[in-house]
């Protein structure tokens, strides 16, 4: 079974069977000899891995406690400010942008002594789901480098499952974390809106972004999640975590927990991810769980829903980009207005400049009504439609994404294709639910396929409960050859 | 059907430039996009009021003098700058 990684190094750690130095060199080794492979990393930074892996190596010969999360090797999706390191969203127009503050998701971690690697890839922007419109070229699967490690955190997704970091911290938006966790065979978790800080994180749609843990078990996304979820006055959409913390109840017993399955949920779903879903309601029904059918006609909405919202926000949020303050600048210009222009034009790819295209046409004059205004109120529908599916069902199982991962180069072809396959993750992000795919099986060329456990608003404890007690059962996870071996 | 012109108005409310070798490719996929996004257009449900998500509520404080980033490190950043400010060309003549 998938045990946690980070309880396992946090022993090896205390007991001094390796130092902390050499857990990170090891690491660092490791990324610098399979990260050509993977493309996960953009910006490695081994010199202040080492400085703190330095002070917690101190703190353990002195003989001071350290925390779980302390010394840990760990990396940040590249749209999480960090103070004094690129942070390029891996766009042009953010190239050489160095935040001068720490996002709050890693002053947290900072302080705790977490050892960060570095920066991982993803689509640019966040806008996309293979990683493929990233600046810097698309992330692999470690599963099989001929596949995309999914979008947009998929440089997180790739580092984690190619055991090029213990842990890390995507954002999702349409099912950023969700997805590339999927396809990469690992563990991903899409917090309540309001549950983590978005201070310093990159704005893409603020009114849906989150950040959340991928790793490879559930037990390690529990303890990032219990770390990270804290109420902060920096962001006036925070709550923080209700209740105790998720790792108190992971273990805890689901006998008569009530799994949902909307059937809307598996239409146009590939047979062998469907057979997969079937086999994790057989496990959860030997688990004592009882399994409740239900519909949920209102999802039917959600992809355009979702695109309207997503985008109209998207193209408010992306109209900082000037080249005046930070970011790219273009180089020739006869006055203020060109150069804006210019810089916007050659400093966005062709994927964030449709968003900004869209975003702008469904808010403009004559268009509003018909477009922003109706998707905003199809969303309330959608959130009533979920507030209703839990007051039959503790949880929702559903896919993550109706396939597994495409090939190098496939999702660029068409749009709608490509934006069809985030249909399993978005309901979650319009109605601010919490969300977490786990690892449910492979198909028949050995690429993973992820289930997802839906919860009522901040009701983490209760869907990484289900998600621990399927993992223990089932033992899905398979290791990957890459980067470091424990 | 989105036309080019709308995508070229469109273009200048976003401050983007698109040349004469991108409007085709571009209109026929926004053209798809809106197309996509219309179909919300279709459902007889009107939905809900809706404006807000997880019953926030608006956070108040007072406003206090608290210490900033230095400007030097916030100008850093910058392409061009003079004396403590951004650079840009004049805007009035």
């Amino acid at each position: 079974m998938s045990e946690s990684k980070i309880a396992k190094l946090h022993e090896m750690l205390v007991s001094k069977e390796i130092s902390c130095k050499e857990l990170t060199k090891q690491y660092i080794d490791a990324i610098e000899k399979d990260n050509e492979a993977l493309n996960a990393y953009v910006t490695a930074t081994p010199e202040t891995a080492l400085e703190t892996a330095g002070k917690v190596d101190e703190k353990i010969a002195k003989g001071e406690n350290i925390g779980l999360l302390e010394g840990i090797p760990m990396t940040l999706k590249d749209n999480i400010s960090t103070d004094g390191i690129k942070t390029t969203c891996c766009s042009k127009i953010l190239e050489d942008y160095v935040p001068i503050y720490d996002a709050t998701v890693w002053n947290i971690l900072k302080n705790q002594n977490a050892v960060l690697l570095g920066k991982t890839n993803m689509d640019e922007f966040a806008m996309g789901s293979s990683c493929e419109t990233s600046y810097f070229g698309g992330a692999k699967n470690p599963h099989n480098v001929n596949h995309v490690a999914g979008g947009s955190s998929g440089g997180v997704a790739s580092a984690v499952g190619g055991n090029l970091a213990v842990y890390g911290l995507g954002s999702d938006t349409g099912g950023s974390i969700r997805q590339p966790a999927s396809f990469c065979g690992i563990v991903g978790l899409k917090p309540t809106y309001g549950a983590v800080s978005r201070y310093g994180l990159i704005a893409y749609a603020s009114s849906f972004d989150q950040i959340g843990p991928i790793t490879t078990s559930v037990e390690d996304t529990a303890i990032v999640f219990d770390a990270v979820s804290q109420y902060d006055e920096k962001d006036s959409t925070s709550q923080g975590r209700k209740g105790e913390p998720v790792t108190a109840t992971l273990k805890n017993d689901i006998k008569g927990m009530k799994i949902g399955i909307a059937r809307e949920y598996l239409d146009g779903v590939r047979d062998d991810v469907k057979e997969a879903i079937d086999k994790a309601a057989a496990v959860y029904q030997s688990l004592g769980a009882e399994i409740v059918y239900f519909d949920l006609p209102a999802l039917k909405y959600a992809l355009p829903v979702y695109y309207i919202l997503a985008c109209a926000e998207a193209s408010s949020n992306l109209g900082r980009y000037d080249g005046i303050r930070y970011g790219y600048k273009a180089d020739s210009y006869f006055d203020v207005n060109d150069m804006i222009k210019k810089t916007r034009s050659n400093g966005f790819g062709d994927e964030v400049k449709k968003r900004i295209l869209l975003g702008t046409y469904v808010l403009s004059s004559g268009y509003y009504d018909a477009y922003y205004k109706k998707a905003q109120n199809l969303r309330g529908t959608i959130v009533n439609a979920f507030q209703n599916a839990f007051n039959v069902c503790d949880v929702i199982l559903a896919p993550t994404v109706p396939m597994t991962a495409f090939e190098n180069g496939h999702a660029v072809s068409d749009p709608i294709e490509t934006y069809l396959t985030d249909i399993c993750t978005v309901p979650v992000n319009i109605a601010g639910l919490p969300g977490v795919s786990v690892p449910c099986g492979y198909n028949s060329k050995g690429m993973p396929i992820g289930m997802q456990l839906i919860g009522n608003t901040f009701g983490e404890a209760k869907i990484l409960n289900a998600a621990w007690q399927y993992e223990n059962a089932a033992d899905i996870f398979k290791p990957t050859d890459f980067g470091v071996q424990l | 059907m989105v036309s080019k012109e709308e995508i070229m108005k469109i273009a200048i409310l976003s401050k983007l430039f698109v040349g004469e070798d991108e409007i085709d490719g571009l209109t026929e996929d926004m053209d798809k996009i809106i197309a996509f996004a219309d179909t919300i257009n279709n459902a007889s449900d009107e939905g809900t009021d809706f404006d807000n998500i997880n019953n926030l509520s608006n956070v108040l404080r007072e406003d206090e003098v608290i210490p900033s980033y230095d400007r030097e490190k916030i100008l850093a950043n910058a392409k061009d700058s003079d004396d403590g400010c951004f650079l840009v060309k004049n805007i009035m003549k």
